[in-house]
């Protein structure tokens, strides 16, 4: 067992470190072709500029060097874990990242973590009342919220939610002018979470709704439950205790590829919401043509859906042995 | 991302009983999606006959609401544009979009998805680095970042589409290949020294068409989403009307007139949510293990 | 030295704005606070957006980093709404009648942020390595001085080779800003980190800055003015969608944002709330012109007949009132109204005329085809947002009605910049500028030839050329007699408004909204990018 996983994490690394040069390499040129420089939007935003001053910023940026000497100095910057300098922001893209991860990472994992329970709770409720009007009802809101604009849906709910009740703040992840410390201060992140994670869950809560669904029916059907049932036990019960195991592999799957859908996701609901996450960087980033962060991030989200597709290959295998390790 | 590519990230050996949840469609909804994207694509045809004219035109009074002057009878838009008029050209280009990014999906998908599960070996390894390449960007960022480069257009925005969505695609066509690559009939055809074209085109292919279709439904809708929210973003083409591109330059009145943004956006739903009915209902009639239930 | 004469820069400008100063100066009198006056206390929300590159306004004129640098750093002036420089690090000021000596008197006993005193040598060094070197607007304003004494630690004189009239409209924090030397001198300044944590004599300390969430200042207690300023903090959060930041406004989470910070139409409804105050003053300073550049090389374009016809197709009124919800006003002369000592109101005009832009493009020789089209354009917006994207839809259906087809191009910034600016690849773009007080600072640039080919953002975008504008615009900016001055200006006006490479369309009027409590806001043409120091609340503002 042990020689086998860690020849499965040996060729993930080296598909890892594959990748993310693959994708240094694609994304370093093809980024360059983006018509005009950092300098240029420097100087746009600034309203007015000389020339002196341009050649000034590019000097300073390290745009004035060839394009090979440019790319040269950011392999050897990249191979030793050094993802290069923000000039825009001044700061090393690896601290800005760092800077941003968490606050990502806080809504991804919780909008997922919303999508995962409330879906599965209706396709639950959904797969026991198959084929009534219940069920019609509850896949055809699932589908609903899969079908609408995040972006609608998320200034819908601000308007509702936060003018209209009053009950939630409007956006951000902080109540700056309060200084909330210790406690305070994890209550008041929360209540900034709820809308955004809201939002983005409600985009994905059709797949786990449609997952859960599918596997209670598919337990339902199977001959130790019509045996059980035979048997006079009730199906539900049955059913509970095998669904987990049939509904889980499916909906890992789905985590994998949706960890790349909600990294997506998020530059729009971080634009709606002020949410100061990597999505909302890397889309300013983007428009400011400061490319080394540009890449920097899109290297680290390729790595975040890397890691994660990894780590749920091997709990394949903790959960359903007849799986093994490729 | 697409319901699709549940079916598509299944390991091969599951597909059939993972299948299972598509089952859980009943045919009334299927149905239902047919219906509705046939208003759809009809909006779509009548577009030109039913409000001839640049639908671009400032032909009213800005900001009236619907049903306030009957010859607008969804209102006007901000410029006066009428906005009935834009939802009808509107599905003529967001349908043109959905489609014409999903066919170059499924170009590329079917595809790399046809060859890695047909050869195998090196070359099958090769092509999966490569979709494993793509799938490690996320999808929407990726399209966001080829039409920034590119700069937004009709077929920016198309390419950018159709270039990010066909990974998923690859996979269920390669999956379904190596299922059928060593079945009976294929061994029988190539001891008849048929060609591998042959084999692919005339008897693989025709027998993966099915949940390729499913999919293909599902990515039209995937696309039009996509559009949308690159136009929030502020990377739609203006020269042409598009539902994304309406809630778009409407979002910014929406808490004053809110039926400027939201009544393309109702539009978006509804096409989305047929083809997703009609992915549902194809799936049904092409499988032959269904069920009914 | 010599004769001195007290300013009188732009005197004019006092009698048109009376209205205004009467306005401000009735607003302490208002039964609410006619007792006790200002109020100490509370913590103000602002928005900025974008957020800044940086925080110091010596390298970047940038709107964002100046709204906040504004409140950190004093200029030697301010300038009130008659557009009159008011003391502020400098006490007294003095132009000799040569206009070849300016001198200033310093504010004694100011300190920096970090305790060290501020004094003659910080301004010289930051004029000498600052404002005639890498500050993006002022390099051509400075370029005269000669030599800098400061013969004492209040006094700092400047020997100018030739007069530089425009020197007193750009003294401002954001406008000529003073660096501390001790921080800066033998440093690289554009890499110095006190960029991102500045350090100024301003009513507000920098604290904090969460990048993409906010920038925190606190009061100054140290500050030169007694009792300034009012607030604890000021906050200035990061909100990227417009639709967040109007619920911020409307919900209160924040009390003060400027420049158009949510959609037109956002405003009309939010005005109405008794909570909110929409103000369309402290933007005279910058004087925004929305102009489009017809690119002078193209086969149609280079034809001044169809620039004409162009202007004349064009319902400016209209332009104004609805793409623009009433926030433009017709502009007449790309030197704005309220620029009054240089406004020129009789130049050549192009009123709303369909029937002459078609005769002068059939003039021209492009007549309609058998589709009813002349020919076709491309028009690159300026992408700031929807108000642009809008004024390029209204553009494109204007000019069908007289057979022109435009062709509507959406790029990013970066990619107009480069696309208008450097390659040149355009036909029509759109586009805005500060005139500021001096039309040598904000407007000439946009058509003096010796710019073409340096492929700088901003500057002469339509490739015109015309050497006695040249020979104008070079004369006004070592002219020392403000009449011959204002002469040459209007003969300026005169010919580019009849060769038309560039067409003025509206004068844009931005709007700050902030909150009814918050109480003696705007006080200065430069408030915009001015500080907040004279701001209070009435009340502890409602927040929820």
């Amino acid at each position: 067992m042990i020689p086998v996983s860690v020849r499965f994490f040996g060729r993930r690394a080296l598909q890892l470190v594959i990748v993310v040069l693959g994708i240094a390499i694609t994304n370093f040129f093809l980024l360059r072709l983006a018509p005009g420089d950092a300098a240029q939007v420097l100087a746009g935003e600034a309203g007015s500029a000389t020339p002196e001053y341009l050649a000034a910023l590019r000097k300073q940026f390290g745009l004035d060097q060839p394009l090979p000497v440019q790319f040269a100095l950011y392999l050897r910057n990249l191979l030793s874990l050094n993802l290069g300098f923000s000039f825009r922001q001044g700061l090393p893209v690896l601290e800005l990242i760092a800077q941003r991860l968490p606050a990502t990472l806080l809504l991804m994992g919780t909008s997922i973590t919303f999508a995962l329970l409330v879906g599965s709770a209706m396709g639950v409720a959904a797969a026991r009342r198959a084929g009534r009007a219940t069920d019609t009802v509850i896949s055809s809101i699932a589908l609903l919220f899969y079908a609408t604009p995040v972006f609608w849906t998320g200034i819908m709910l601000i308007v509702v939610f936060s003018v209209w009740l009053d009950w939630l703040p409007v956006g951000g992840m902080t109540s700056i002018e309060r200084g909330y410390t210790g406690l305070a201060y994890l209550k008041d992140v929360a209540a900034h979470l709820v809308i955004p994670a809201t939002t983005l869950g409600l985009f994905f809560l059709a797949v786990y709704t449609r997952l859960m669904r599918a596997a209670m029916i598919d337990v339902q059907q199977q001959d130790f439950v019509r045996t059980a049932v035979a048997k006079g036990l009730r199906p539900g019960r049955i059913a509970y205790r095998h669904v987990v195991r049939n509904a889980l592999l499916p909906v890992l799957t789905m985590l994998g590829v949706q960890v790349g859908a909600v990294l997506g996701g998020a530059v729009l609901v971080e634009t709606v919401f002020s949410w100061p996450g990597l999505g909302r960087l890397a889309f300013e980033a983007l428009f400011q043509r400061d490319l080394n962060l540009l890449l920097g991030i899109l290297l680290c989200s390729s790595v975040v859906v890397v890691l994660a597709n990894a780590a749920i290959d091997f709990l394949y295998t903790v959960l359903d042995p007849r799986i093994e390790l490729s | 991302m697409a319901l699709v590519d549940i079916v598509a990230h299944i390991p091969p050996a599951r597909i059939a009983q993972d299948n299972a949840f598509f089952r859980t469609a009943r045919q009334p909804s299927a149905v239902v999606g047919v219906l509705l994207l046939g208003f759809v694509v009809a909006m779509a045809l009548l577009a030109n006959q039913i409000f001839p004219g640049d639908p671009l035109d400032f032909v009213g009074q800005p900001f009236q609401r619907p049903g306030e002057d009957p010859s607008f009878p969804l209102g006007t838009d901000m410029l006066g544009r009428d906005l009935a008029s834009g939802i009808f050209h509107g599905a003529r280009i967001s349908l043109l979009i959905g489609a014409v990014a999903t066919a170059m999906s499924l170009v590329i998908g079917v595809g790399v998805g046809a060859f890695a599960g047909y050869y195998g070996g090196k070359i099958d390894a090769s092509l999966m680095r490569l979709t494993e390449f793509f799938q490690t960007i996320p999808p929407f960022l990726f399209a966001l970042t080829i039409v920034a480069i590119l700069q937004p257009s009709i077929a920016t925005i198309v390419g950018a589409i159709g270039v990010t969505a066909w990974p998923s695609l690859a996979r269920l066509v390669r999956a379904e290949f190596l299922k059928l690559r060593h079945g009976d009939m294929v061994q029988a055809e190539i001891a008849l020294g048929a060609s591998d074209m042959r084999i692919i085109f005339r008897h693989l292919l025709p027998n993966t068409l099915a949940p390729i279709i499913v999919s293909a439904s599902v990515m039209v809708a995937t696309a039009i989403l996509t559009e949308s929210s690159l136009a929030f973003l502020g990377l739609g083409d203006p020269n042409v009307v598009s539902w994304g591109g309406m809630v778009g330059a409407g979002r910014e009145v929406l808490r004053s007139d809110w039926y400027i943004a939201t009544l393309p956006g109702v539009a978006i739903v509804v096409a989305v949510l047929a083809l997703n009915l009609l992915g549902d209902g194809l799936n049904d009639a092409v499988d032959p293990k269904q069920e009914r239930r | 030295m010599k004769l001195f004469r007290a300013i009188s820069f732009q005197t004019s400008l006092v009698a048109r704005l009376s209205v205004l100063l009467a306005a401000v100066a009735v607003l302490p009198a208002t039964p609410a606070c006619a007792a006790d006056g200002p109020k100490r206390g509370g913590t103000l929300t602002a928005i900025v957006q974008p957020e800044p590159v940086t925080l110091t306004p010596a390298f970047n004129t940038a709107t964002p980093t100046q709204i906040v640098a504004g409140n950190i750093f004093d200029g030697l002036v301010y300038y009130d709404p008659a557009l009159k420089p008011q003391p502020s690090l400098a006490t007294e000021w003095k132009v000799a009648e040569d206009g070849l000596t300016i001198s200033f008197n310093l504010r004694k006993g100011v300190k920096w942020h970090d305790g060290k005193p501020f004094s003659s040598a910080d301004v010289k060094w930051s004029l000498e390595n600052v404002w005639k070197t890498i500050h993006p607007r002022n390099k051509a304003i400075f370029e005269n001085v000669a030599t800098v004494d400061t013969p004492d630690d209040n006094t700092i004189i400047l020997h100018l080779s030739k007069p530089s009239l425009p020197i007193l409209s750009v003294l401002n924090a954001v406008g000529a800003p003073i660096l501390p030397k001790h921080l800066y001198e033998g440093t690289d300044i554009l890499n110095n980190a006190y960029n991102n944590k500045p350090v100024g004599t301003g009513a507000f300390v920098f604290k904090e800055w969460k990048k993409g969430e906010y920038i925190l200042l606190e009061r100054n207690p140290d500050y030169w003015e007694p009792a300034k300023p009012y607030l604890d903090k000021v906050i200035f959060r990061i909100i990227p969608d417009a639709a967040a930041r109007a619920a911020a406004i409307e919900k209160g989470e924040v009390q003060y944002a400027t420049f158009n910070p949510v959609s037109f139409r956002e405003v009309e409804r939010l005005a109405k709330l008794p909570s909110l105050k929409v103000d369309t003053r402290g933007y005279d300073w910058l004087s925004p012109v929305l102009y489009l550049d017809f690119n002078v090389e193209n086969q149609y374009l280079k034809d001044v007949r169809v620039r004409q016809a162009i202007a004349f197709a064009l319902d400016k009124e209209a332009l104004g009132k609805v793409v623009w919800y009433g926030y433009g006003k017709p502009a007449v002369s790309p030197v704005p109204t309220a620029l009054t000592a240089f406004h020129d109101a009789s130049v050549p005009k192009y009123p709303f005329d369909l029937k002459k832009a078609e005769a002068l493009l059939d003039e021209a020789g492009f007549r309609r085809g058998p589709d009813g089209v002349r020919f076709t354009l491309h028009h690159d917006f300026l992408p700031y947002g929807d108000d642009y994207k809008r004024t390029g839809e209204y553009l494109k259906q204007a000019l069908k009605r007289v057979g022109i087809e435009i062709n509507i191009r959406a790029q990013d910034t970066a990619a107009f910049i480069k696309r208008v600016y450097a390659d040149r690849d355009f036909d029509i773009s759109s586009s805005y500028n500060g005139a500021f007080p001096d039309p040598q600072i904000g407007v000439v640039r946009e058509y003096w030839s010796g710019w073409l080919g340096s492929k700088t953002p901003w500057t002469n975008g339509s490739g015109y050329r015309n050497a006695e504008v040249d020979g104008l615009i070079q004369a006004a900016a070592v002219e020392g007699n403000p009449k011959k001055r204002t002469e040459d200006f209007n003969r300026f006006q005169q010919i580019v408004q009849r060769d038309l490479p560039t067409l003025p369309l509206l004068e844009l009027r931005f709007f700050t909204l902030h909150s009814s409590a918050l109480k003696d806001v705007v006080l200065q043409a430069d408030q915009s990018y001015g500080s907040l120091k004279n701001a209070w609340f009435d009340q502890a503002p409602a927040q929820n």
